[in-house]
């Protein structure tokens, strides 16, 4: 009977795949996400998600997940998070579609461009050492306070021209953010808090350069020199893309770096690897991004009445492309259970595809690679520091370890 | 060999960080020759060509065997 009423509001199921009511936002022990992927994968192509006042179709398999990456004229990013099709806030370019989007990109594509972060890679090395020089002789850390919050938001506000003294100010507004993005609604007052904050300040650093001079390596100069059809960019629409820069270039490397270090602390032999042959460290971080993955799903919204691998779908609905159960599919992925540290042929979703690819993404990876290879040069030997449990902050934000306690000898 | 990027290239850079001898990318972070006339591959990297063909997530790459 359910499924009955759902075809008449959301589509029909034309296979016969279970409704299910699960919960993406809670917190669950580590990797646990990533075994739910693969349980949700091997259990069905696709479901329909109910949640109280809606629901949304979820595409377990690697397949599917390409085919909307590839198909963006009828898979819209106006929403990216299923259970909220309509958000208080408006991500740029994120959430805009063909023909406005690749303007967009193609005036901060130069920004993020492997030659840009090849140029900006001495000073993030610089500033990567200026972390770890410091925890080394302390022989533990909490990897993720002491380390990956800090490097990615100091690297980037200084890729973009904003000075790192206001690292701690970002971190604290990105954490808020992201307690309400995956939907929880005790997160959703902090979540609206942290946008307005977030808000407030690009509007004074825009203002305080307003009809100055075009500053070197100052993003925001940049963005209020640069045009769109020939025209200025809007301050609203000038917001909204350092808003979404600030969110997406911060906690997610964050959270990456959380789980390549925690890989690391348990595998010696991986470390050594690394060490012995610096030169797939970039193989090893592609690896992380494939194997750990913490894109749980990406969702869009559905632009006309169409069949997809087995649904008709309506106009208006939400589906979520299952990126976790994707990246470890065995249909699409040899040894795809498995952390195979310089695979080579390793086109996962990690950063998503399509026109909507990660923007920061070189970004991403070229700190990922630095800290690595700078961490392994003078702390080559780590272990965890906990008997604990560690936990991960739920997938419809991305998932991400809040702590990690790592310990090492200190030799001089 | 001749080894071939359409306009689905995103700029993904995994195929010239892969395979610099083969391939490089432009100021936005696109690969050189999407969208262009294929390229000769050597002998000695044809191997190295068909890691690059499994690497690319919008499956931009192609290879004509000759």
């Amino acid at each position: 009977m359910e499924s009955s009423v759902i075809a008449e509001r959301h589509g029909t199921e034309v296979t016969g795949c279970p409704v299910l009511h699960h919960d993406f936002s809670s917190t669950r022990e580590l990797g646990a996400y990533w075994t739910l992927a693969n349980e949700l994968r091997e259990s069905c192509p696709h479901f329909y998600n109910k949640y109280e006042g809606g629901g949304y179709w979820v595409f377990t398999r690697h397949e599917a997940v390409k085919d909307i990456y590839k198909t963006p004229e009828i898979f819209s990013s106006e929403s990216i998070t299923p259970w909220e099709p309509d958000p208080i806030y408006r991500f740029v370019p994120t959430q805009v579609d063909a023909p406005d989007h690749i303007k967009y990109r193609r005036i901060l594509n130069p920004w993020f461009s492997p030659k840009a972060m090849e140029a900006a890679a001495p000073v993030m090395r610089d500033i990567c050492r200026g972390f770890i020089r410091p925890i080394v002789s302390k022989g533990s850390c909490d990897f993720i306070e002491e380390f990956a919050l800090r490097f990615p938001t100091a690297a980037f506000l200084t890729v973009i021209g904003v000075p790192i003294s206001y690292t701690d100010l970002f971190t604290g507004w990105v954490d808020a953010f992201f307690g309400g993005f995956g939907g929880d609604p005790e997160g959703a007052e902090g979540m609206a808090r942290a946008l307005g904050e977030m808000r407030d300040f690009w509007t004074k650093q825009l203002d305080d350069r307003r009809g100055g001079p075009m500053r070197e390596g100052d993003l925001f100069s940049y963005l209020l020199n640069s045009t769109f059809d020939d025209k200025p960019i809007g301050d609203d629409v000038l917001l909204d893309m350092c808003t979404v820069l600030t969110l997406a270039g911060l906690d997610t490397t964050r959270a990456e770096l959380g789980y390549m270090f925690h890989h690391l602390a348990l595998h010696p032999e991986h470390r050594q690897a690394l060490i012995d042959d610096p030169e797939i460290i970039p193989l090893a971080v592609e690896e992380t991004l494939r194997y750990y993955t913490i894109i749980f799903g990406d969702g869009r919204k559905v632009t006309r009445d169409t069949e997809f691998h087995g649904v008709q779908l309506k106009k208006g609905d939400m589906v979520y492309g299952l990126v976790s159960g994707a990246n470890r599919d065995p249909r699409h992925w040899e040894q795809a259970d498995e952390f195979v540290i310089d695979r080579k042929k390793n086109n996962h979703f990690g950063f998503a595809s399509g026109p909507h690819r990660c923007l920061g993404m070189h970004l991403a990876r070229r700190e990922m690679a630095i800290a690595v290879d700078e961490w392994l040069k003078v702390i080559p030997n780590f272990e965890l520091d906990t008997d604990a449990q560690l936990m991960e902050r739920g997938g419809g934000a991305m998932m991400a370890l809040s702590t990690l306690p790592l310990r090492w000898e200190v030799t001089s | 060999m001749k080894l071939c990027v359409s306009t689905a290239c995103m700029g993904h850079g995994r195929c010239y960080t892969l395979a610099p001898q083969l391939l490089s990318s432009d100021d936005e972070g696109y690969v050189t020759i999407r969208g262009g006339d294929p390229i000769d591959v050597p002998d000695d990297l044809q191997d190295l060509a068909r890691e690059v063909e499994g690497t690319c997530p919008e499956t931009a790459i192609s290879l004509i065997d000759e």
